[in-house]
């Protein structure tokens, strides 16, 4: 089929990334029609909801490029499937990742679908990331791959979405490093284009994420920050708050700085360490569940990992459990922080096969 | 790059500063800064150049300079009438219609309140506001002219019903008194503003619509009437507007009167002229497309219109694009903004609400500029995805 006729459906925020992907495709001769997913509008304390400048930037860009613009109202979805997962996690002691479900509970599923329902042949978004599919290659196989700029990467976030959505996506930006978005945004005279980025859990914000938590699930118990020797050396706000690894937000004032190395929910004790070689916060190997693979398992277990986004890339060997959800990986160097909760993505080169949850 | 004109249409909303009477204000800044309640001579000096600039605002409204008082905008003045009068009268009523400026509704909204609502030309009928009235009743907000839709109300008609229902109540041994204040702010560049010929007890005015700054107002209140003041302090403004006096403002706003009031029935010519041909040209262009509000009694730099099926936010962006520049009453439903208060009133659905748009025309306004407004609102609507 002729790109002329393809119509494509791309999700624009109101920033730079999602603008340049609309006028990257139109100027490849795509039917082009952007869409403003509301996800949130809620003001919180001390930070007042930007949603409706985004909103008004995303219609601008459309207005700029002549495409057709809608918006897709997504609130009540997004609170279900990822705040409240969010804050569910966060109360059972772990470190959610809530864009990750975003893209895939929101973006490639309810954007995707409701998009395909109202006409579209593909969805784009500004992520950097690149997609293989039969759209633009002859390949057979659908294949997620890791942006040209290393730095903004973003298949991080990517991992989940499912094989069907990634057939029928395009990631234009996934060519281009961030400068040469920002430049072709002014090439474009989009009025995003020196708009700054925005940073963090969108909702949340500059707010912070203790912030928003204390707003929605209120004042945590207070209890008790141990040491490796036993010692308890201060008081915590909320076990909640706190993450493997964490150096900062600690009250318990004075020297050398401390660690978190763990936490017991039941007990309500957050543990601490001095030291950053602490056997508890270096780990040599994963446990991974609910792991989704891009399409099917590898065959070859030797791969590369990524416990965060950006983190740098440690070699791994999988091992294949009794149950197909669950993974080990055996690391070739010991990681530091690996957090319960969080995402592992595993690549082999420049391919993500898939990932999981660590646990 | 094809350079876009710059077509301004929003003149409802902010005028530019007259630059003859930037002139008038620039000495008042960092020359003639001293505080006019100072007592040596230079302040003195200052203090007597506001007594000037009030005494001309004074003769050219009818009024006497003591009448006046002077605000920091046209909102500032619109609660000091309501809140003024209501604070000192906290038992009474006030009545206002449902096409008032927010500055008003809000204030009003805090006391024993009534509204009468208008027609669905915008216009409110004596009738209908004699039989809100009651002996609680102190205080009626009428709008002169309305800022969305233009509709001039029959303020003579009113102030003559007021007056004869107080004359009535006086008679009756009721000593509640009956006031009439307006928000003339949309009107003193097009109206005849003098006060007694109105007939009202109080009246809103605002430089920032009429060529002079903003943040600069004034309230006419009529000898007699004793209000209650907003803000305390060093006593300013015959003890109801503290605070030292805004002293290029109050230049300004003095210069922008005079001007807006020698002009008026020049301008008004001018541009009922240009409104009437943009409204012709519109339905030639565009037969769907609706006036709203009363064509009669109408500002003559008004036009305010539907466009069925369309999203005003869109054309406003499209328009903006190739450099002109108007007001959308209210957003599309997907800003959650409250639909406009004066279209609902005047019988539009939330649907044709979001459909409509605002020009409004000034002094640079021309014949050409409303061909080339015509022209691509007509290109704009063409477009499938509109």
């Amino acid at each position: 089929m002729s790109k002329l006729k393809l119509k494509v459906f791309v999700g624009l925020s109101g920033g730079v990334d999602s603008s340049v992907t609309a006028a990257l495709l139109k100027e490849q001769g795509y039917q082009v029609t952007g869409v403003y997913m509301k996800n949130w509008s809620k003001d919180l304390p001390g930070m007042p909801c930007p949603w409706k400048q985004d909103y008004q930037d995303a219609k601008r860009v459309a207005v700029q490029l002549g495409i057709p613009f809608k918006m897709y109202d997504f609130e009540k979805e997004y609170r279900q499937k990822v705040v409240e997962y969010m804050l569910a996690e966060y109360q059972a002691g772990r470190t959610p990742n809530p864009d990750i479900m975003c893209n895939q509970e929101i973006k490639f599923k309810l954007f995707f679908d409701t998009a395909i329902k109202d006409g579209a042949d593909l969805v784009a978004t500004g992520h950097y990331a690149r997609v293989v599919n039969s759209y633009n290659s002859k390949s057979k196989e659908i294949q997620l791959l890791r942006a040209k700029d290393e730095n903004k990467d973003q298949t991080y976030f990517l991992y989940r979405v499912s094989e069907s959505a990634l057939a029928k996506t395009l990631f234009p930006l996934g060519d281009y490093t961030k400068p040469e978005v920002r430049k072709l945004a002014k090439k474009f005279g989009l009025v995003t284009a020196n708009k700054a980025e925005s940073m963090g859990i969108c909702f949340v914000g500059k707010v912070g994420i203790k912030d928003f938590l204390v707003h929605e699930l209120g004042p945590q118990k207070k209890g008790d920050v141990v040491d490796e020797h036993s010692r308890t050396v201060g008081q915590h706000e909320g076990a909640i708050f706190y993450t493997i690894g964490q150096r900062h937000g600690l009250d318990v004032g004075g020297g050398l700085p401390y660690y978190v190395t763990g936490k017991d929910m039941k007990k309500n004790i957050v543990y601490v360490s001095t030291d950053l070689n602490d056997k508890s916060l270096w780990d040599s190997s994963v446990s991974v569940k609910d792991v989704h693979w891009i399409s099917a398992r590898p065959t070859n277990k030797n791969i590369e990992v990524r416990t965060r986004h950006r983190a740098k890339l440690v070699k791994g060997v999988l091992e294949f459990g009794e149950y197909s959800a669950k993974v080990e990986i055996q690391l070739k160097e010991d990681v530091r922080a690996i957090t319960p909760g969080q995402s592992i993505v595993f690549y082999q080169g420049d391919v993500v096969l898939g990932g999981g949850i660590i646990y | 790059m094809k350079q876009a004109p710059n077509i301004y249409m929003d003149y409802a909303a902010a005028t530019p500063l007259d630059p003859k009477i930037l002139n008038k204000m620039l000495p008042y800044f960092s020359d003639n800064y001293y505080n006019p309640s100072a007592t040596y001579l230079s302040a003195q000096a200052v203090a007597q150049d506001i007594a000037e600039a009030r005494n001309k605002i004074a003769k050219g409204l009818g009024v006497k300079p003591v009448e006046i008082i002077f605000t920091a905008g046209g909102t500032e003045a619109n609660n000091l009438a309501i809140k003024g009068v209501m604070e000192r009268f906290p038992e009474a009523q006030v009545i206002t219609s449902n096409i008032e400026h927010e500055s008003v509704l809000r204030s009003a909204e805090k006391y024993s309140y009534s509204q009468v609502r208008v027609a669905s030309d915008g216009r409110l009928s004596t009738a209908n506001l004699e039989k809100e009235l009651t002996d609680k009743t102190v205080l009626v907000s009428i709008i002169l002219a309305n800022n969305e839709i233009g509709t001039i109300q029959s303020i003579r008609k009113i102030s003559a019903l007021i007056e004869k229902i107080g004359q009535a109540r006086e008679k009756s041994g009721n000593n509640m008194p009956l006031y009439l204040h307006t928000d003339a702010s949309q009107a003193p560049l097009f109206l005849d503003l003098h006060f007694s010929r109105l007939g009202v007890d109080m009246m809103t005015l605002n430089g920032g619509k009429i060529y002079g700054p903003k943040q600069s107002g004034l309230l006419v209140v009529k000898t007699g009437i004793v209000l209650y003041p907003l803000i305390d302090g060093g006593g300013q403004e015959r003890q109801l507007r503290s605070g030292t006096e805004n002293v290029p403002a109050i230049i300004g706003l003095s210069e922008a009167i005079i001007s807006a009031q020698k002009h008026h029935k020049s301008e008004s010519l001018r541009l009922t002229k240009l409104r009437d041909w943009f409204i012709t040209e519109l339905s030639r262009e565009i037969p769907d497309a609706l006036i709203n509000g009363s064509l009669k009694y109408r500002l003559p730099n008004n036009i305010n219109i539907t466009i069925p099926g369309t999203d005003n936010e869109r054309i406003m962006m499209e328009l903006d694009e190739l450099g002109i520049q108007c007001a959308v009453g209210s957003a599309c439903s997907a800003s959650n903004d409250q639909p406009s208060h004066v279209l609902e009133a005047i019988g539009l659905t939330d649907e044709g609400a979001q459909s409509s748009l605002r020009f409004s025309l000034g002094r640079t306004t021309t014949k050409q500029d409303i061909n080339y407004v015509i022209k691509s609102l007509k290109k704009i609507c063409s477009k499938k995805y509109i």
